[in-house]
């Protein structure tokens, strides 16, 4: 998680990728494995807490705020979402050879595949994780 | 797109309360879920209590072109599946109508 923080101050697309999957892979493994511990089990749940929510709806998007004032023509942070969210052809092509533009537009896109990412029918595996979880957790937890 | 959205509501409590929605609705939750797809074309307007330009919602009503109203506090608890109500986009207001 630290390092997916480090990569996102960088803007290291590649790295920013990487990063994800390799939390999306172990909270998998995790969730998957019958030999998990309680201590496995809250690890997949920091990682549901920090790939489902924290890093998408406050780090990227915060990320994001502080980048597309770099963008010019000048556009706004909602006209960016909008753009690239209705495929707006139009200003896609206004864009299409701004890097910084580009650059912020692959990095949404790499945050929207976790954000909307289903497994088992269902967001982020989140009922298999909670079957799991549910089973292993102690009777004196609070 | 208009300002003013009309229509009966569908509060959202889970996951399976999006395979209920047979009509035209105007959707309520705290927050959405990726089940919402199937239903995307029954939708008139989402309402949120979540107010976030990356959660679900958020993405998912920008791809489908549906209006969003996020940050409405206690809406799932206000309105319930069935109240005809009036959503004013311009002035962030819900309204029960008769």
């Amino acid at each position: 998680m630290i390092n997916l923080l480090k990569h996102t101050y960088l803007l290291d697309l590649s790295a920013i990728k990487g990063d994800i999957e390799r939390l999306w892979k172990r909270y998998q493994k995790i969730i998957g494995d019958k030999k998990s511990s309680w201590e496995d089990l809250n690890e997949a749940r920091a990682t549901l807490y920090f790939l489902g929510h924290l890093y998408p709806e406050h780090l990227a998007l915060e990320s994001l705020e502080r980048r597309i004032k770099f963008v010019k023509p000048k556009i706004t942070l909602d006209k960016f979402f909008l753009i690239i969210d209705k495929n707006d052809v139009k200003n896609l092509k206004k864009y299409s050879k701004n890097e910084k533009f580009n650059k912020l537009k692959e990095f949404y896109l790499i945050v929207k595949s976790i954000k909307n990412r289903v497994k088992n029918g269902v967001y982020l595996d989140e009922e298999r994780f909670n079957n799991v979880y549910s089973k292993l957790e102690p009777k004196n937890y609070f | 797109m208009s300002n003013i959205i009309t229509g009966k509501a569908t509060v959202i409590k889970s996951n399976k309360d999006y395979y209920k929605i047979k009509k035209e609705t105007i959707l309520i939750a705290d927050h959405t879920h990726p089940d919402i797809v199937i239903v995307m074309d029954k939708i008139k307007c989402i309402i949120t209590e979540l107010d976030n330009k990356l959660c679900h919602a958020a993405i998912v009503s920008r791809e489908y072109k549906k209006p969003l109203l996020m940050g409405v506090q206690n809406a799932t608890k206000k309105f319930k599946t069935g109240d005809k109500i009036m959503v004013d986009f311009k002035n962030k207001l819900i309204k029960k109508i008769k």
